[in-house]
């Protein structure tokens, strides 16, 4: 039976998830920016937009966190582990790009240890995600594999078929659980079949062809484009922060003398000091070869390992960066420009 | 307020090993008595004070900071203090914009042979910071929280 | 003036007066420019010149990769040549290192950046060579120059507070404000310093707020107000707001304004006897 979801509806929705103890993030206008972020009633959610400028990784990697505690008595060492970070969430509202990030980074974070604040996170939380009725010049979600509409990573999808109603589409047993729960908050279609209804879904230019892309990386390690390109680039982290996809972080203790916290925080192998070595030397001294990594971490290494790639074409880093560097700009130069190594060294 | 549980301000006072620690050391030579509050962090000369020892003094739960070096002219390396008397000037505003008293960091100049304006000064800093209260709105950013999940820990 | 830059980087190249020329090109939208780095003549028209070139190209003259193609000739509005001016002075360039292809500017941004709305400096104050009409540059008054933040001095300790701890409850820590600062040329910056570990790299309140406010404290009598630190915030924090705090401050105890005259001492490497110290007990 397919259902609706009318507009007039968000606030039983918000106060339904509320009984039920969910926290819920939803796109929330804040100033200038469009952010997810928590909201209390359906008033505070915005929907006008292309994309919101913070990720949904944050939700599930925050940009700070405390891993362990510990404090250092006369003989010994006493710790103490965070409990309950993963709290009953619903995401209402992302577009299917960050949702589609979910299971690729679940992959990492699953991979040679399991990472329990990002696993216990993403079981903690239903993503509820809006298809994309408008698009932008940075989007290429299409060029990547996904869709404006893709369900990967998502537990219900809503499609808007008119002004104040989405057609909902469960995808998952976890999004299937949540709606039935909210009963009377989804409308049935009075229309059976979706086929009548007038989905209203961006059309996102194809920009690349991303089969071309891997087997150029494959061979050319060493190009001139490489430094071409980001001769612009300032070297800060603006681009892997906002990044859906990007998850590298970095450990530190900050603590007196005899306590402190281990914490976890973003980091970005766009930074000089990512990949600095306590002997001074750096593998990755200038920009060019740490633009490199970034592109070949997402279309290549990621792709060998685990066979997905890392990035989901949300066009994030492009319309963010200081020095209009545009990753989908570069991604067409690679898929067109000849393999050419030069100066292999 | 019941009298055990009256607020005793936490006072950190950067001193000029040359002028202002010398004074208070002739303050308890002369046995004069000042209240208990201060930790004294003796250098070389306030020119060598980064403004960052200050907002390192208030994460470490400081509900005020006194400043103290040789007056105008006095300076045992000659400029000292009038370099750090430049970057008071500008560094004072901005914490003040940022919310912050401009009472809990205060600044003097106290000299060798000062005894008495020490006792008088640092008795001042402490009386004003007691009558402003501990410093909550920093001392709520110190801490990251109990040991749970950082949102939580937020609201 | 697109032709007159174009022709004149062109010489520049052909001559090999300079080796690149740091400009501006076309970027991924039409309200958007780029930085373009021109090294063969033939390329000159890649350069372009209009209202959206709010970029500070200066800050290229502390990135490597930008150095090792040569000696530049930069264009530069007139606030941007004020940082050079500042880079000399502060031993950080020969005035010989940079060609300055300096443009006459009516202002940048849509909508307009808040920097050009009290803009004493169309024409820039240094150059080789202006392309554009020369502008004149209008005497405006100390209160009209630092306007923008009165409303924020008029706040109460407590809505201060408040404010700022909301803005920089909005860091990421990503340090696009340093990164993209021409004047924050340190090669180790201090929160990259851990032994110890004086600014805490976490982006949480404590390290937020000591962040922000040593970043700018590290600008004062120095921040030439381009404003980029601003501009490439990710999470649209206000920060020029407290450069320009620092800017009325240093100018209002030291007469002194950032990148005006080559010849004014910097601000915070002297000192008056006579200085304010109201203050001092």
């Amino acid at each position: 039976m397919e259902k609706t979801l009318k507009k007039e509806k968000f606030n039983s929705l918000i106060t339904g998830l509320k009984d039920q103890g969910y926290k819920t993030i939803a796109p929330k206008k804040d100033s200038n920016l469009v952010m997810l972020d928590e909201v209390q009633s359906a008033d505070e959610i915005h929907l006008d937009h292309v994309q919101t400028n913070n990720s949904i990784k944050e939700f599930f990697l925050p940009k700070t966190e405390k891993i362990l505690s510990y404090r250092i008595e006369k003989n010994k060492v006493s710790m103490e582990e965070p409990e309950g970070f993963a709290v009953k969430t619903v995401v209402f509202g992302s577009r299917p790009c960050d949702a589609a990030s979910l299971p690729i980074m679940d992959k990492v974070f699953n991979w040679d240890c399991t990472d329990k604040f990002w696993v216990q996170r993403r079981e903690a939380t239903t993503i509820v995600t809006i298809a994309c009725d408008k698009c932008d010049n940075y989007c290429f979600c299409t060029s990547v594999g996904l869709a404006p509409d893709s369900k990967e990573g998502s537990d219900v999808l809503l499609t808007k078929v008119s002004d104040d109603e989405y057609l909902v589409e469960t995808v998952t047993e976890k999004g299937e659980k949540l709606v039935e729960s909210l009963g009377t908050v989804f409308t049935p279609a009075d229309n059976p079949g979706t086929e009548t209804l007038n989905r209203q879904v961006a059309t996102v230019e194809n920009k690349f062809e991303i089969e071309k892309v891997k087997p150029w990386l494959d061979e050319n390690f060493v190009h001139k484009v490489w430094a071409e390109f980001s001769t612009k680039c300032i070297g800060c982290g603006a681009c892997t922060f906002v990044c859906p996809t990007c998850h590298c972080f970095d450990i530190v203790d900050e603590c007196t003398m005899s306590k402190g916290d281990r914490v976890k925080n973003w980091d970005g192998c766009q930074f000089k000091m990512f990949t600095l070595h306590t002997s001074g030397h750096n593998p990755r001294s200038t920009q060019d070869q740490r633009w490199r990594q970034r592109i070949m971490h997402k279309f290549k290494y990621y792709v060998e390992k685990f066979d997905s790639i890392l990035c989901v074409g949300c066009g994030r880093c492009s319309r963010v960066c200081p020095a209009d560097m545009n990753i989908s700009e570069m991604l067409e130069i690679i898929a067109t420009e000849e393999s050419q190594p030069v100066n292999k060294e | 307020m019941s009298e055990e549980n009256k607020f005793e301000p936490k006072i950190v006072a950067f001193l000029c090993n040359w002028c202002t620690y010398a004074g208070a050391d002739l303050a308890g030579t002369g046995r004069k008595q000042y209240q208990a509050n201060v930790r004294v962090i003796k250098l070389p000369c306030t020119g060598g004070i980064d403004p960052l020892f200050l907002i390192k003094a208030f994460e470490r739960g400081a509900d005020g900071i006194l400043v103290s070096g040789c007056h105008p002219g006095d300076c045992h390396y000659n400029s000292g203090n009038y370099h750090a008397r430049r970057r008071w000037n500008v560094f004072r505003p901005l914490l003040e914009f940022c919310g912050i008293n401009p009472e809990r960091i205060q600044f003097s100049w106290v000299s060798a042979a000062e005894g008495g304006k020490w006792v008088e000064t640092i008795n001042g800093v402490i009386d004003s910071i007691r009558a402003l209260g501990p410093f909550e709105g920093y001392q709520k950013i110190n801490t990251m929280g109990p040991m749970v999940s950082s949102e939580s820990a937020n609201q | 003036m697109i032709e007159a830059l174009r022709k004149k980087a062109e010489e520049l190249l052909r001559s090999k007066t300079v080796d690149v020329i740091y400009g501006y090109g076309e970027g991924s939208t039409p309200e958007r420019t780029r930085p373009v780095f021109i090294t063969k003549p033939e390329d000159v028209n890649k350069l372009t010149w209009n209202k959206y070139c709010v970029y500070n190209l200066t800050t290229y003259l502390k990135r490597q990769e930008a150095r090792k193609l040569g000696k530049p000739a930069i264009v530069v509005k007139g606030c941007d040549a004020k940082t050079i001016i500042v880079l000399i002075k502060e031993s950080q360039i020969k005035r010989e290192d940079v060609y300055i292809l300096g443009v006459t500017c009516n202002g940048v941004g849509e909508p307009q950046a808040t920097k050009c709305k009290a803009c004493d400096i169309h024409t820039p104050r240094i150059y080789d060579e202006l392309i554009g009409e020369k502008i004149e540059n209008k005497e405006i008054s100390f209160e009209e120059r630092y306007a923008e933040i009165e409303e924020y001095e008029k706040l109460s300790e407590k809505d201060k507070w408040e404010f700022w701890q909301k803005q920089f409850a909005k860091c990421i820590k990503c340090y696009a404000c340093s990164s993209i600062c021409p004047l924050c040329f340190c090669d180790r910056c201090i929160v990259d310093k851990n032994q110890p570990q004086w600014i805490d790299p976490s982006a949480h309140p404590r390290g937020n707020l000591s962040w922000n406010v040593t970043r700018a404290y590290h600008l004062a009598g120095r921040c030439i107000n381009c404003e980029e630190c601003q501009r490439v915030c990710p999470a649209d924090i206000p920060l020029n707001l407290l450069n320009k705090k620092l800017a009325k401050e240093t100018e209002k105890n030291f007469k002194y304004r950032a990148g005006y005259n080559i010849d004014d001492e910097l601000a915070m490497a002297t000192y008056k006897e006579d200085d304010n110290q109201d203050f001092i007990k």
